[in-house]
Formats: structure tokens, sequence, C-alpha cells
């Protein structure tokens, strides 16, 4: 029988391999053998992703193998998640995230997507082309605490301006995330937003280092 | 010797041929609020009517002094004809081009092009727009463009499964790539045959931040080449994002320039070509001309600093986003000039 270790690194090198079969297998087995689920997904998916993201930063992976990365480690997420217990009602944090309106682009978005799912928060996704309202209506309806948003093209990073603003207007307490191709350090700055992430790959990278900062808190806790 | 006509400067230019000064033009979307309100139109309708196109683009290039002036705006017009539904945001205060909110093929193999793809959806009216331009504004130089195969692709089909599909499908990654290459030939041929005096490659996905350099050898190279072998002179390639690792092969494709956008080192990529090689944009489309806060001071800085960086025409890094602080595009045009006097590294002056 496999060790808790042996099916954690099954898992890691199976997201990092872009093994789907194996990060299913050891996620299989791993709830069999009654390990806990939260530490074969911060350990086993999570770490395999922070290698994803050294990968990407030393431009020995690029964005292609980043997705297939992200299939195995949503393949291994579906088995284990249902069983994460919930948190008490109302703890579980909330984010909204979309791409904005007129930009149908969604792979960064998407990669920033899965940094939330691997962290068990619970993720109110708009999908792309979404008007600037449905973001303000829909942190709003959820009371969520993080709205990430994403715009591909110099074109549309400007509603992001207008959002951000209609949202702290009225609640001037949730964090802003921008992200894609032409958002700058200074553009996110400008616009008021919290956090930023330039690109697809950027996105991975800085949300793999939250990921990272996340699986050290829960170390600690 | 008389000053030169734009067109004259930009052709000469592509010759490596002296110029009186530094062009400024783009061969990307140049299409400015200030004309477009001027001819009392409404953004979401210059892209579906030959005429406030031809109109809206002659009018934008004469307003601010650029050398060129270019249609069609959106990358939508080749999906469109194939059959996607184009949203055009006509209810929106913002600015938004064209989208393909949904397309009609899920996999790569359903990809069909048709035969008569410039008999179809808007294409004879881009056709109808180039021969209105080159007609109302012959001192200007006309420019055109499409899409490469891959960012095409992105249009036609989700991109994801052409990203995962080089790995996993390639065979079907690269018939599809063939396939709309072969009609990328067919619609620049029908552009330059409508009168396009140069025509703009844009292969805007295929950057380092989103392929390698290794696929971009295998998968995108062979189709740039083969397309830019099929078009007439002038011609030029664009990528987006990172191009640093892979501008030497960017400028072994066949296309007589080769342009870049703000994520490029410039001065890097000089030293790769050398001084033969003419070397196009990397101008911050967004915070020089748009960004309220940029003062003409400082976007005149900006230009100077691109000029430093060595290109040989000062030419928008991406599609000039259309609502620009005038005052801002006014001085970042004169500087170009200004500045620009002295010799640029593959282009002398007269």
């Amino acid at each position: 029988m496999a060790t808790k270790e042996e099916l954690l690194e099954k898992m890691k090198t199976g997201v990092v391999e872009y093994d789907e079969e194996a990060v299913k297998e050891a996620a299989q087995q791993g709830l069999d053998d009654g390990h806990v689920p939260l530490e074969m997904i911060m350990d086993g998916l999570a770490a395999g992703m922070e290698v994803v993201g050294e990968l990407y930063d030393r431009n020995e992976y690029f964005v292609p193998e980043v997705l297939m990365c992200a299939d195995a480690l949503y393949a291994g997420l579906a088995i284990l998640r249902p069983h994460v217990p919930k948190q008490k009602e109302g703890l579980n944090a909330q984010v909204v995230i979309g791409s904005i309106q007129g930009d149908v682009h969604d792979i960064g978005k998407n990669l920033v997507k899965m940094m939330f799912d691997v962290a068990g928060w619970e993720v109110h996704d708009l999908g792309r082309d979404v008007p600037l309202e449905k973001f303000v209506d829909e942190q709003m309806r959820t009371d969520s605490e993080v709205v990430a948003m994403s715009a591909m093209m110099t074109t549309t990073m400007l509603g992001m301006k207008k959002v951000i603003k209609m949202i702290k207007e009225k609640n001037p307490n949730v964090a802003i995330m921008l992200g894609g191709a032409p958002v700058t350090k200074d553009v996110a700055n400008l616009f008021g937003a919290d956090g930023y992430a330039e690109s697809a790959g950027n996105a991975v990278s800085e949300g793999i280092k939250m990921i990272g900062r996340l699986r050290e808190m829960q170390k600690k806790a | 010797m008389a000053e030169l006509t734009p067109k004259e400067r930009v052709m000469r230019m592509f010759r490596k041929e002296p110029v009186d000064m530094m062009p400024f033009f783009s061969g990307m979307g140049m299409v400015l609020m200030p004309a477009i309100k001027e001819l009392g139109y409404q953004f979401p309708k210059i892209h579906t009517n030959a005429d406030m196109m031809a109109k809206s683009a002659i009018l934008s290039s004469r307003m601010f002094g650029f050398d060129s002036m270019v249609v069609p705006y959106d990358m939508t017009c080749e999906s469109e004809a194939i059959g996607n539904t184009i949203s055009l945001y006509e209810d929106s205060m913002d600015i938004l081009y064209p989208t393909i909110p949904e397309k009609m093929w899920k996999t790569m193999d359903e990809v069909q092009i048709p035969g008569n793809i410039m008999e179809l959806g808007r294409m004879p009216m881009v056709v109808e727009a180039l021969k209105i331009c080159k007609k109302e504004a012959p001192e200007l130089a006309l420019g055109a463009w499409t899409l490469g195969p891959f960012t095409m692709a992105g249009q036609l089909l989700e991109l994801d499964i052409l990203l995962k599909g080089i790995f996993k499908q390639k065979a079907k990654v690269e018939d599809t790539l063939d396939k709309i290459t072969d009609m990328i030939i067919t619609v620049g041929q029908a552009y330059q045959a409508a009168g396009a005096d140069f025509i703009t490659l844009r292969e805007m996905g295929t950057g380092t931040d989103l392929i390698s350099p290794r696929s971009w050898k295998e998968l995108i190279q062979p189709r740039m080449r083969r397309i830019l072998e099929a078009w007439k002179s002038p011609k030029v390639l664009h990528i987006c994002g990172a191009t640093n690792l892979i501008i030497e092969m960017m400028a072994d494709c066949g296309a007589d320039a080769v342009s870049v956008d703000i994520k490029n080192c410039l001065n890097e990529s000089r030293e790769k070509l050398g001084n033969n090689h003419l070397l196009l944009g990397n101008f911050d489309v967004f915070a020089l001309p748009c960004k309220a806060e940029t003062t003409a001071e400082e976007a005149i800085a900006g230009i100077k600093q691109n000029i430093d960086g060595t290109v040989d025409a000062v030419w928008p890094g991406c599609d000039l986003w259309p609502d620009i602080k005038e005052e801002n595009m006014r001085a970042i045009v004169k500087t170009a000039r200004e500045y620009g006097s002295k010799p640029s590294p593959a282009v002398g002056r007269l």
C-alpha cells in the first residue's frame, strides 16, 4: 500500500506532468485510505501547481502546458473537494469573477478561478463578455469579499475603472483584482484596484504564489 | 527637395530608402473618436458600412497628420463571413469592438472554410472601403490587415482547444492552421487587389507569454512564411506580448518589417536584428495618447524614448484606442517628426 507521502507525490507529479489519470488514481486512493482531503488538495494538487508556476517563470512551461496541468488539477479536485467539510455558514470566502464586456477571452480568468477553487473559495463565475453592472449586482447579491475582472485588450480595459468606482462607492471594503494582457501595475493603481496580474501566465504565477501563502498559513494554524 | 507625401514617405521607408522625416503610421486600427464625432457617426456603425468605415479612416489620419489610413477596424470579419454572429454592442455607451460571443464550431473537425470567403459577410464591404479610401485620399498610404492563422483560429474556435491541441492533437492543429492559412492568403490578396499599399499580418496571440519559442518555430513560422510569400511587398509581421525570444524568427519570415508591442525590449531586439531590418512598434497606446493623467510633456518623453529604442517609424504597438486625448496625440505626431529628423538604424534621411 502506498504511503500518504507517496500518494501526495503522485498527485504532485501528476499535475506537473499533466497526467490526469495518475492524479485521479492517487486522489481516490487517498480518500479510500482515509487521508484528509484538504491536505491532499494543498500538499498534492496545489504543491504540483506551485512547481508548474516555477516552470512557467523559467520559460520551461508555457500556457498550453499550464492549461493541461490545470485539467489534471481539476480532475483531482473533483474527487477530493466534495469530501472537504463545509465551513460554518457564511465563513467561506467568496469571489465574483469574469471577463469584462467586449472581451470574449477567458483563459486568464479561468486560471485565476482555479486558484480560488483550490483555496476552497465560493466562486461566482460570471463568464465572459460580462456587462459592467453585472459585476456590481453580483457582488451586492453575494456580499463577496473579492471581485476579479479580466480584460485581454486595451479597448476593454477601460470598463474596469467604471466597475471599480461603482463597487467601491457602494462597498469600499471589497478587494478588486484586475488581470489581463494590457493591465499593468500602474493601470491597476490608477483604477483603484487592490491587485493585478498582467497575463494568463502571470495570473498563474501570482495565483500560485497566493496558494503557496495559503498553504503556509494553513500549516501554522 | 520638396516634402514627401505621406504615402511616398511610407513606401520609401519600406524600401529602406531615405525619407524626409520619421514616418508616423500604423498598419493596425487607428480610427479615432474625434473624427467619428465630427462625421456624426456612432462607433458601432462604422464597422458595417463601407462609406462610414472609409471616411472615418481618412479623417482620423488627416485630422492628426498620420501617414497611413487603415481598414478594417475589427478582427471578426472573416469569422462572421464563415457564419458566426457578431456582437456590435449597439446599446453600450462604451467603445467596444465587435466580438464573436459564441463560436459555431466546437471542435477542429468541423473547420471548413468556404471557397468564396470574399463574397460573404462584410468581406465585400471591407474591399469597398479600401477602394473608397484609395480614391478619396490618394496622398495617404493605405493599410489593410488580417489576423494570422493561430490568432484567427481563436475567432473560430475556443482558444484552449488550440492551445492544448498543440500537445494532444498536433496533426489536427496543423491541419486546422493550414486551412486557415489558405483563407488568409486569399483575403490578403483580395485586399491588395483592392488597393492596399501595404498589409500587416497580425499573429497577435503567439507571443512567448502564450506559446513556447519551439512551438512558434514548428507551428507558426512555416505558416507566416507561406502567407508572406504569397503576398506582395510591403508587408509587416506583428506579434503582441513577449517577443524578444522569437524576434529573430519573426524577422526570418519574409516580412519587410517586424512590429512588436510594449512588452518587447527594443534595444535587445535591435541588437539581435542588426541595422538592416525595419523594426516598428512598442509605443504604449494607452499610457501615451489616452490616459487622462498623462501630460503632453510625458507623451513627448515617451515618444522620444520610443525613437531612442531604435524604431524606424513611430508605429503604435497595438490598435490606437479611439478615445485619445487630442493634445497628446498631436504632441506625439509632432515629436515623431521633429525628434525623428535624424536617420533611424535602417532608414536614412534626405
